[in-house]
């Protein structure tokens, strides 16, 4: 499957699990959106050694996958993206640094080896957490809770507004690959001939789209202004999850909980 | 009662050649009219004109308002636009967002707005769209909650380009369906003749930004010789096949 | 080029965040409020086409390979930079949140090092400068036009895309992430990122020179003439330019020379220098290796170099990793219950409602 239908199926995808509903999905997207900023920044400041302080962190989206209902092999794909860059930067280090840390059995763990695999821990639990955030989230909620940041509202219209086109943009662009693909057998991709004017072409025809658009704004008397839906107002459960989340992680990274658990059967 | 009115309206584009040149007519209260004629001819023009997206020469009167930069917000929000491209139209994430965007642009409170939005889908039998997302309705819904967002804001008259296009056979159905039920003065501009035969009482047949017939829509779409003069032909339904 | 969150650390990316919240806000306020309404239809379909643009696979001629769109570049000449920036951040964010490509935590720093660099320093130091000088020829003739195009997608893509690649290497080494030293994570990325560059400045210049021939007046600062004058000229741009030049590279060799082994030390050689370095910064944690040795028997001498930071509030390093260890296994299992339970309520839920 090539790129553009790839991410036609996947934002499909993700409307799909969005649109779903359990008692995560019913969270308020502010809690949500707080929530999975504490995980991830509680994940990514574990020391880079710290491989077993790392390991309880698995438990939030352990849980909340379950809780949610959506099934954990939907988010593995998007790992593709993240994974290289991340196991780029962590391959080296069992090479450059090979202090002993560990012997099991005849194995030697060292110090590399033990970074190499809290990094990967630290990319996939973070990419999960965000993940389950969109999966339970849409879009237009999310924009409602950041506009309750403050963010300013230009962006957060801008962003859902080129969130609808960008569904009517692949399709377009999808037309026009299929139809050079046809006149074109065995070419990978756009000759170079036809570099500027295959996009160009698009371009062109979006300005006109964005005039239409625009015209039609005014036509509805548009003054600088949008209406959104009502968001309801955080209830009590938001807040009491948002802060028994914020203090699991706070435990979580300061307390050595699997060394403490371990401790009790290994003594 | 007269809606709207052109007197010697002329307009071009910078290049020089007219596009509309010396267009008078008048359209009266609650007329369903059927604006034809080939690419070029000057009906998006008229639209626009009409709408006073584009300024020409001559004068234009809206409910008896006339045309100017004062008057533009009072004109707008007593016509509603239905674009020929419904993606364009509908911008805001969900149906309901794009119903009130026009009602409360204009000023309409928030419970006269959603009451609007309820009553206008219902009469289109479309409640089932008001949560739905814009990006994931089908081509026919979407045309329908375009005319739901033109009709929330409770226009005098509704503007149609092209309201057909790109339908299948029972969803251009509804949209003729609809279109006969509405009350309002109606303008329609379309090549889709057995459409404007079904929704028009009168029509206006258009070429070279020139009105070249105006009158009752049988008479016109029944003139073989007139329609083909004029890069168009018999509305299929008329055109007498087995 | 996309960071992952797992390469930042959080105060590393809290100053990169706070930095692209800081360009938001300047960016917002200088499009006033009502050019920013009127022009949020244009960006949106801008920015939601470079988008899906950016998935359109070139191929380069003589090579089997593609190249990609530089969606900065193009988004500041068609909508200006404070525009270019704010959509490059909507692309960014969706990017983000939708198809995992960089994560919520890097994003800050994504905006930085793709947008910012992309739109303004791109814009303001390269395209505008380059397009209202008269270079090749007078202003307002087709080609010399044509020509300053190219120039300035070209030089503008690989000189911000450089400068992005080296902030993500400059991000990175300051997380304390990779063990990969300065000097060579830079000599890896800076030429790959050169070629990508050049590419990317090739195809961007190609869209803009077909929309130039097409419609000029959707291009900023083309054909504007001579009465605007730029407060930022190409003279100025030059200057900006040699002194960034001389700062970083005299930094780097700087660096280099401190540290003879730094620019050499590809990514699978000279384990040994590295592992001595590790010694001298362990030194301090000797003591603990006694204790270690004894807890576990068949552990080797050098885990006396074990560096006790890593495990917190512990006694013995050794003892805590292997109580951790277990634990760490109970907290899998504990997960894979979780998993197991979840699976089979909802098995349940399915078969009540059948």
């Amino acid at each position: 499957m090539d790129k553009l239908s790839q991410a036609q199926s996947e934002l499909r995808e993700m409307d799909a699990l969005a649109a779903e509903d359990s008692p995560v999905h019913r969270l308020h997207p502010l809690c949500k959106l707080l929530v999975t900023v504490c995980y991830i920044a509680a994940v990514v400041s574990f020391p880079k050694y710290d491989f077993t302080g790392l390991a309880v962190m698995v438990l939030y989206p352990a849980v909340l996958f379950q809780a949610a209902g959506i099934p954990v092999r939907t988010c593995f794909y998007k790992l593709r993206i993240v994974l290289p860059l991340v196991c780029a930067v962590g391959l080296v280090n069992p090479f450059l640094d090979r202090t002993p840390m560990l012997q099991l059995g005849m194995v030697t763990i060292t110090g590399g080896v033990i970074s190499m695999v809290t990094l990967m821990m630290k990319g996939v639990f973070s990419l999960m957490a965000s993940f389950l955030l969109i999966a339970t989230t849409t879009i237009d909620s999310l924009c409602a809770a950041l506009r309750k940041l403050h963010v300013p509202s230009i962006l957060t219209t801008l962003l859902l507004l080129t969130y609808r086109y960008i569904g009517v943009m692949l399709e377009e662009v999808t037309i026009m690959t299929e139809a050079y693909k046809l006149r074109a057998p065995g070419q990978k991709g756009i000759h170079i001939s036809a570099w500027g004017s295959f996009l160009g072409q698009l371009l062109l025809r979006s300005m006109d789209r964005a005039q239409e658009l625009f015209g039609s704004m005014l036509l509805r008397g548009f003054q600088g202004e949008f209406f959104y839906a009502d968001v309801p107002p955080c209830k009590p459960s938001g807040i009491v999850y948002t802060i028994a989340c914020a203090g699991a992680f706070l435990l979580a990274r300061l307390v050595p909980i699997a060394s403490v658990l371990g401790g009790l059967f290994v003594g | 009662m007269t809606m709207i009115e052109f007197r010697n309206v002329s307009f071009s584009y910078d290049s020089g050649n007219p596009v509309v040149a010396d267009l008078s007519f008048s359209i009266g209260r609650g007329e369903t009219v059927g604006l034809i004629g080939a690419n070029g001819a000057g009906k998006s023009t008229i639209m626009k004109l009409l709408l006073g997206l584009v300024t020409g020469e001559g004068e234009i009167t809206v409910d008896g308002l006339p045309m100017n930069r004062q008057n533009l917000p009072a004109i707008r929000q007593r016509i509603g636009f239905v674009l020929q491209d419904s993606d364009n139209q509908m911008f805001m994430p969900t149906v309901y967002e794009d119903m009130i965007f026009g009602p409360r642009n204009y000023g309409v409170s928030k419970e006269e707005t959603d009451r609007r939005v309820d009553d206008v889908l219902k009469c289109l039998g479309l409640q089932e769209l008001k949560h739905r997302y814009n990006h994931k309705i089908s081509g026919g819904e979407k045309r329908m909650a375009a005319i739901a967002t033109i009709l929330a804001m409770e226009p005098e008259m509704i503007l149609m380009d092209e309201p057909s296009t790109a339908l299948d056979p029972v969803n251009r159905r509804t949209v003729i369906n609809t279109v006969n039920r509405l009350p309002q003065t109606k303008l329609i501009a379309s090549h889709d003749l057995d459409m404007i035969l079904d929704t028009c009482q009168r029509v206006i047949l258009l070429a070279g930004g020139a009105i070249v017939a105006d009158g009752d829509a049988e008479t016109i779409l029944r003139d073989r010789e007139l329609l083909e003069a004029n890069r168009m032909e018999l509305p299929f339904c008329l055109q007498g096949r087995r | 080029m996309h960071m992952a969150d797992a390469l930042l650390a959080p105060a590393v990316a809290a100053t990169m965040y706070a930095a692209t919240a800081v360009t938001v806000g300047a960016s917002v306020k200088t499009l006033r409020k009502d050019e920013a309404t009127a022009k949020l239809p244009a960006m949106a379909v801008t920015s939601a086409l470079v988008f899906a643009g950016q998935m359109i696979n070139y191929t380069i001629p003589g090579t089997g390979s593609s190249g990609h769109l530089c969606g900065g570049m193009m988004l500041s000449a068609l909508l200006g930079p404070q525009a270019g920036f704010l959509s490059m951040v909507v692309i960014l964010t969706i990017q983000a949140l939708f198809f995992a490509d960089g994560g919520l935590l890097a994003l800050g720093a994504n905006c930085w090092n793709m947008a910012f660099y992309g739109c303004f320093v791109g814009y303001c130091l390269l395209w505008r400068p380059i397009m209202r000088s008269k270079l090749f020829g007078k202003l307002g003739t087709k080609a010399a036009g044509r020509v300053r195009i190219i120039l300035a997608s070209v030089l503008g893509c690989v000189i911000t895309l450089q400068l992005g690649a080296f902030s993500v290497v400059l991000e990175t080494s300051v997380s304390g992430i990779t063990e990969l030293p300065f000097g060579a994570f830079v000599g890896i990325m800076q030429p790959i990122h050169l070629a990508i560059g050049l590419v990317e400045g090739l195809i961007t210049s190609a869209v803009l020179v077909f929309v130039y021939e097409a419609r000029p007046e959707l291009l900023m600062d083309v054909n504007t003439g001579d009465a605007v004058q730029s407060k930022c000229s190409l003279k100025t741009t030059m200057i900006i330019l040699a002194v960034v030049v001389a700062i970083v590279g005299g930094g780097l060799s700087l660096f280099a020379s401190a540290n003879p082994d730094g620019l050499e030390w590809s990514m699978f050689g000279n384990a040994e220098s590295g592992y001595s370095e590790n010694m001298g910064l362990d030194e301090e944690n000797y003591g603990v290796s006694s204790a270690a040795a004894e807890v576990a028997g068949s552990i080797q001498e050098k885990t006396a170099f074990l560096p006790d930071y890593a495990f917190a509030n512990s006694d013995s390093a050794a003892g805590t990793t292997v109580s951790g260890l277990v634990g760490s296994a109970i907290v899998a299992g504990i997960a894979v219950l979780v998993c197991m339970a979840g699976g089979f309520f909802r098995k349940k839920k399915a078969a009540a409602n059948a």
